[in-house]
């Protein structure tokens, strides 16, 4: 019972989309029972700029991001859980303040950033700011596995000779990957769906995400709300993430575990 | 440009660009909702380097943008004579402080829709619109009498300009506000009542002009406030309300002018473009006669050319034309100042809130006045 | 040794500096200028008048009061319904795995995308609640026209949007609570609500902690949910504190105050989480006192 009622509440609203999505205008205002159509797809796949450039984008900066927050947050986090208690301590309870800073109030100052440094229209500066906020909640999150890994194991690799680098790299990130799988996912994740940044940084239709590129198919049509190409174009950009979830549901579960986030 | 601009000059752009090889011109297409075109124009803008030469702009935005310093003047470039072309009401909302900043694409109006298989005539005064929408609603015909757009946004204040010339008040007149008038009061309170009276339905609080547009056409009210691209639409093959649509200007008090809220969209020289004169070659292009009627003929938007509304051939082709003239006769501006945004928000957003039985008329009318106020005394303080 | 923990910390300290303490610094110059339309975007000192019209704007405090209220009502609902849906996908079920992506599914949507398909299922008519009810024979509910019942479906969207990521941060927490120590309440005879009360709960303090800081940052923050499901109307009754400030700047060019605008909210935000702390200080001391 309970389950179902779960389901219903997550899943209900978008099979209601994907409904939305297969039904011709006519039927959505109340005009009889009209045929399933494939329309909606076929308008959004042909639109100019088509749909599948938006998801591009969003995959290239989801991916330039992730990159960037962990090549960043990974040395990050093991300096932290290595450095001595009193510093790391002030350090982590000040990413944490960052972490719980609401990243809207920032679009001003970024917009100003941009236009100083001619990053606009740019998908791989995107990924600066992306980073930047995705790093607290990363940082914490894999803090917390490296301080799991007993420091025995460091030691033993520290006898036999290995370097800093040999340390991290063939000893510590192996057992880091749960974590950083579900770090990752959780950038990408943000990358994919951010919005206020995104529409002010970017002005070129060509290189528009998914996000504000939903935002602006509100409008793309005079002849009624483009509802089913809304929906369609929900499903269609949805379909990547539900995909990606489904791959790594169990990763990011594990990730969660190991970092064990122990505020 | 926003899309559907965008779709409408495709042909046009692409004669230009086979008659004139020397300058690539290209479209760039933008959302089609006003507020989200204007943050878009804006951010780009912010930017800086923005990427484009001439922007097609709303005509509210024209003082905003001259302010900011975002504007080329075009006087030097099309002559002082350049709107001596345009019908009455076109050539209104171009210039701002003493220069010329944009010139207009396509006129746009407000007007009201009614339908010619339910009445006999449109009504012309607030009165008769309340009684002619009664009538057909106790026959069952429809279910609502009038919808229009009581949204939270611009459209609303679109409205608002045309009722509160149609029951005799004003906006801002000689510098002066007068949204606390007896007459501004009494146009927000027919507002209010259409609701209570159920003319209206309640969900008008969140309609902009698709919603009002979709529930006309799916035959849920019989009149309709929206701008001209609904005739097209509703005159489509296989609509259901081709030819039983007829349009006019918005109802009045008897002895007051019927007024149309001047919306049109018009094309300006952004200051830091780099090819000026192959912009402005561009903006004579797309403005010019032929390709207004071409605009009017395949996608029926407005002309702002007097000799292209007495043009035989469209006359011929667009029966509303003459209806579309007078309607442009008598169209308002909103004011002209570079805060219309701020004003606009605030009128928009104490309408709405009188409609969605918020507060009672004369006390939003008040709290709106000295919020306006207000906004005018800081403005001119940092001034 | 050190130095070279230090030179793997840096890079993304120096990031994180430049990307949140110079915007606070240069807001906090912002607001003391005049930089608007009217300035033609030149930015001219003005002092504290920038503070003043911010603590005279009546608009300034109702945005604040509806953006608290919808913060604490929408996250206390998140927590509830987090936790509840948390427990569930703790238990062995049948078909377990295939529950949890289901039911994390909403948070991984983009906000926008969700905000318009919201729009849509609460369109008044057409859409497929009123839809029913039409069918029914009853009234269609003004979703969006009225204020009271835009609020509930602001916070009904919002809601339904972040609850996974609070269970999903509650799962992970649930999982490190081992399991014998239920077995151990169980053989005692506690009944479930007693384990949960007593074991679960304690031990899953630091994980609703955190879940709560983060959601009632976001929430604090709300912006592209309302922008597109409501754009903060009717009667301006769901605009919140972020759209304002973004009004300020995008549709006003008024940026001198928009960063007043944003300053002040975070003044607020941090005034709030302060309170917070110290409450929860000395509810921990008064705790450990009667122990």
């Amino acid at each position: 019972m309970a389950r179902l009622l779960v389901l219903l509440w997550s899943l209900g609203p978008m099979l209601w989309q994907l409904y939305t999505s297969l039904r011709p205008a006519e039927a959505l205002s109340g005009g009889g029972a009209a045929a399933w159509t494939l329309a909606n797809y076929q308008q959004l796949l042909q639109g100019d700029p088509p749909f599948l450039r938006y998801l591009f984008n969003s995959a290239v900066v989801g991916g330039c991001s992730t990159l960037l927050t962990l090549v960043l947050a990974v040395p990050c986090a093991y300096g932290l859980s290595r450095l001595g208690q009193r510093s790391s301590r002030t350090l982590t309870v000040l990413v944490a303040t960052a972490a719980a800073f609401p990243a809207v109030l920032l679009f001003l100052a970024l917009l100003e950033l941009a236009r100083d440094w001619h990053l606009a229209n740019n998908l791989l500066a995107l990924s600066l700011p992306y980073s930047g906020l995705c790093l607290p909640l990363a940082i914490l999150l894999l803090q917390a596995a490296f301080r799991d890994i007993p420091l025995e194991l460091e030691e033993a690799a520290l006898l036999e000779g290995l370097g800093l680098w040999q340390r991290l790299r063939w000893v510590l990130l192996p057992l880091m990957a749960p974590a950083i799988a579900s770090a990752a996912l959780l950038v990408f994740i943000f990358s994919w769906n951010e919005y206020p940044i995104a529409l002010t940084w970017l002005s070129r239709s060509d290189l528009l995400t998914l996000a504000p590129a939903m935002a602006r198919i509100a409008g793309s049509s005079v002849y009624t709300i483009p509802y089913g190409a809304f929906a369609a174009a929900t499903v269609l950009g949805s379909a990547p993430l539900i995909l990606l979830m489904l791959l790594f549901q169990r990763q990011i579960i594990s990730g969660l575990t190991q970092g064990a986030l122990k505020g | 440009m926003p899309a559907p601009f965008a779709d409408a000059t495709t042909d046009l752009v692409e004669a230009f660009n086979r008659s004139h090889p020397q300058i690539a011109l290209s479209v760039s297409r933008g959302p089609l909702d006003t507020e989200a075109m204007s943050d878009l124009a804006i951010s780009s803008l912010l930017l800086g380097g923005s990427p484009y030469d001439l922007l097609l702009m709303d005509v509210t935005w024209t003082p905003k943008y001259a302010a900011a310093g975002w504007l080329e003047p075009l006087e030097p470039w099309l002559g002082q004579e350049a709107l001596a072309d345009l019908a009455p009401g076109a050539e209104l909302g171009n210039a701002f402080d003493g220069h010329l900043w944009r010139f207009p694409l396509v006129a746009d109006m407000g007007l009201l829709y009614w339908r010619t298989d339910l009445m006999d005539r449109a009504p012309r005064t607030p009165a008769e619109l309340e009684q002619i929408s009664r009538t057909l609603q106790a026959r069952g015909d429809v279910p609502w009498g009038f919808v229009w757009e009581g949204k939270q946004y611009e459209g609303l204040s679109c409205v608002m300009v045309e009722l509160l010339r149609g029951f005799g008040g004003h906006w801002l007149e000689d510098g002066e506000l007068q949204l606390d008038s007896a007459e501004a009061v009494a146009a927000t309170a027919w507002l209010e009542g259409l609701v209570n009276q159920g003319i209206t339905p309640p969900s008008v609080a969140n309609m902009a002009e698709p919603e009002a547009l979709q529930a006309f056409e799916s035959g849920d009210a019989a009149l309709m406030r929206n701008w001209p691209y609904a005739w097209a639409l509703l005159n489509r093959i296989d609509s259901p309300l081709r030819g039983k649509v007829g349009i006019t200007t918005m109802v009045s008090e008897p002895g007051q002018p019927h007024a149309a809220t001047q919306g049109s969209w018009g094309l300006a020289l952004l200051a830091d473009s780099p090819h000026k004169t192959a912009a402005v070659e561009v903006l004579r292009f797309l403005t010019s006669t032929e390709a207004q009627k071409q605009l009017n003929l395949r996608w029926g938007y407005t002309p702002t050319r007097l000799s292209v509304f007495h043009d035989p051939e469209l006359l011929a082709a667009n029966p509303v034309l003459h209806n579309l003239e007078e309607a442009l006769e008598v169209s308002v501006l909103r004011p002209l100042t570079p805060v219309y945004a701020q004003l606009s928000d605030l009128l928009y957003r104490g309408v709405n809130t009188a409609i969605s039985e918020a507060i009672e008329a004369p006390e939003a009318m008040a709290k709106l006045q000295t919020n306006s106020e207000r906004l005018l005394q800081t403005s001119k303080g940092v001034r | 040794m050190r130095w070279k923990l230090w030179l793997l910390i840096t890079p993304a300290l120096a990031l994180l500096l430049a990307l949140f303490v110079l915007p606070l610094l240069h807001y906090l110059w912002l607001s003391t200028q005049a930089q608007s339309v009217l300035t033609g975007l030149q930015p001219r000192a003005v002092g504290a008048a920038q503070w003043l019209r911010l603590w005279n704007d009546a608009r300034f405090w109702q945005d604040t009061w509806q953006t608290l209220r919808f913060s604490t009502v929408s996250v206390a609902l998140e927590m509830l319904l987090g936790l509840a849906i948390a427990l569930l996908l703790h238990q062995p079920l049948k078909g377990r795995t295939a529950l949890r992506t289901v039911s994390l599914l909403p948070w991984a949507l983009p906000t926008t995308v969700m905000a318009l398909g919201w729009r849509w299922i609460f369109n008044d008519p057409y859409g497929p609640i009123n839809g029913a009810l039409s069918a029914l024979g009853r009234n269609p509910i003004p979703f969006l026209s009225n204020p009271s019942l835009t609020w509930i479906a602001s916070v009904w969207a919002d809601t339904w949007k972040t609850t996974p990521f609070v269970a999903l941060l509650l799962l992970a927490g649930l999982q490190t609570i081992p399991a014998d120590l239920h077995e151990a309440a169980a053989l005692e005879g506690a009944s479930r609500w007693q384990a949960l009360r007593h074991i679960t709960l304690p031990l899953l303090t630091p994980y609703l902690l955190i879940a709560l800081l983060f959601r009632l940052a976001q929430a604090l923050g709300v912006f592209d949910l309302i922008q597109v499901l409501s754009g903060g109307g009717p009667a301006g009754s769901t605009e919140s504190l972020a759209l304002y400030a973004y009004l300020n700047a995008m549709r006003f060019l008024d940026f001198g105050y928009s960063a007043t605008v944003m300053l002040g909210s975070f003044l607020l935000l941090v005034l709030l989480c302060g309170v917070a702390a110290i409450g929860w200080h000395w509810l921990e001391r008064q705790r450990r006192e009667a122990h």
